[in-house]
């Protein structure tokens, strides 16, 4: 016991010696107290970047939605450009939120939270890149996209980087898939699957010469691969039907039109025989 | 796409790769710099105490002479884009912020500053948007010193050094109650910090050999 205590007061003894050392540890305080402060904004902020970015994402995909919508309704050039306007303005919101964001980005801040904010970027590019093709079948290039994140003097909220625009307008060509597929029936559908497939195709070969440079295109590349692929059986179906009738496509989906309204009126006399025959 | 926004957009991936070369270039450099300085401190353990300052005296010349490195990085990097590539320097940057601060530790007893730190690596204030030490590179340095001065307690007993352990022991527990105030996220400088209570806990068990045999009044 007495061994004990004794080791107690020399310990005590020693760590008083060692008081130089002791006494930085306010200083230590101070400086973990501003580590502490600074760490929690970044946390603080990251999250809050997080959060609107998922909501980018949110809107955008809404938009992509309304313009599938829209555009399988609409069913000549100027409906379309309609739909896309449409789209533009909902988009607008995100432009919004891009503008309130803009503080949080201010220099060297928007390079250290790029991997937080890429995945609505890239959602709103896509959407932003399917209303611009409905309006004139084009792709929008880097600076329209850039030119959508400035402010009313021109100042860019953000740098816009090359990889978030290759990425947002790679994930157009499923989109333009869908579009092609979904609107094959509808008049017009055939003309503007052909349509699109060249113009998928044409991404598709551009975009290859980018993917040294940027890892995920090359998964992105795949996946438009495979949409290219079943846009390509689409427009194979609509030039193998229309080679065995000599006549224009527009008047092909008018014979397919009467048959199918006729088909309705028809149908309408029958429905209650019809229920009755599988009951 | 037409033909011009394709070379416009092929050039700027280009220049990028570019400067990622010539980064990585320089980051060789660094890396080569940190190796050097952690093998020459790396024989801390195997030095008696008295003759750690001379040895601590060997690395100055190469740790300062990383003030080359950030010196091109900050010639290289664009503005305002320091966290771009920060990732590419941080581990060379890590164990040169560890040197500086296993140094200071050694031959002065106290802890270093960040400021301390961006001074003995030649990082200037201006360069903040390009070349600077992050708050988080700083204290993944100084958990890489806990770690060491762990081993250190241990090998100091080794060579007769009694004294080495109790004053080591005081300074990881002022350094800890620091980390303690931090809110860490889950991530790599959680995962670290997590590690530094087993430091603590060896650190402790030496004093606890030694303060028992009452063998650091016998040195």
């Amino acid at each position: 016991m007495e061994v004990l205590e004794q080791g107690v007061r020399t310990l005590v003894v020693k760590a008083k010696s060692h008081a130089p050392v002791m006494s930085s540890s306010s200083s230590i305080h101070d400086t973990f107290q501003h580590f502490r402060e600074e760490l929690d904004e970044h946390h603080d902020r990251r999250e809050r970047l997080i959060k609107a970015s998922r909501d980018i994402t949110n809107i955008s995909k809404k938009t992509i939605f309304l313009l599938h919508r829209l555009a399988l309704e609409a069913n000549d050039s100027s409906a379309l450009i309609n739909a896309s306007k449409i789209g533009l303005d909902k988009l607008v919101q995100v432009q919004e939120m891009y503008a309130s964001l803009k503080n949080e980005l201010v220099g060297d801040q928007f390079w250290r939270y790029q991997r937080q904010i890429s995945p609505g970027l890239q959602e709103y590019i896509e959407a932003l890149s399917f209303a611009h093709f409905l309006n004139d079948g084009s792709l929008i290039t880097y600076e329209q996209v850039q030119a959508t994140l400035c402010g009313v003097e021109g100042e860019a909220y953000f740098p816009l980087s090359i990889s978030d625009y290759l990425l947002g307008i790679s994930d157009l060509t499923g989109e333009l898939m869908r579009f092609a597929i979904s609107g094959f029936g509808s008049p017009g559908g055939r003309a503007k699957a052909l349509e699109i497939c060249t113009f998928v195709r044409g991404c598709k070969a551009d975009f290859e010469r980018f993917t040294p440079y940027i890892w995920e295109l090359q998964k992105k590349q795949n996946v438009t691969a495979q949409s290219l692929a079943k846009i390509e059986d689409v427009a194979y179906t609509a030039v193998i039907r229309t080679s065995e009738f000599d006549l224009p496509l527009e008047m092909l989906d008018d014979i397919v039109n009467q048959v199918v309204s006729n088909y309705h009126s028809t149908r309408d006399d029958d429905g209650d025989r019809q229920f009755g025959a599988y009951s | 796409m037409d033909q011009q926004s394709l070379e416009n957009l092929n050039q700027m991936l280009d220049h990028e790769s570019d400067l990622r070369e010539r980064i990585r270039e320089q980051v060789n450099e660094f890396d080569k710099k940190t190796r050097t300085i952690s093998g020459i401190l790396s024989k801390i353990h195997s030095t008696p105490s008295v003759a750690i300052p001379s040895l601590i005296e060997t690395i100055q010349a190469p740790l300062h002479s990383c003030g080359e490195i950030t010196a091109a990085l900050a010639s290289l990097i664009p503005p305002n884009q320091f966290w771009r590539w920060k990732d590419m320097w941080c581990n060379s940057l890590r164990s040169a912020i560890f040197a500086a601060a296993l140094s200071l530790y050694l031959t002065k007893g106290t802890l270093i500053s960040l400021q301390g730190t961006s001074e003995i690596l030649g990082i200037q204030d201006e360069w903040k948007d390009r070349v600077a030490i992050s708050a988080e590179d700083y204290l993944h340095g100084l958990i890489t010193m806990v770690n060491e001065l762990s081993r250190l307690a241990v090998n100091a007993v080794i060579l007769g050094d009694f004294e080495q352990p109790l004053r080591i022991s005081a300074f990881v527990k002022g350094l800890f109650v620091g980390f303690s105030m931090l809110n860490l996220k889950n991530d790599t400088l959680r995962r670290r910090f997590d590690s530094l209570k087993y430091d603590m806990k060896k650190i402790e068990e030496v004093v606890y050999d030694i303060s028992l045999r009452n063998l650091q009044t016998k040195h």
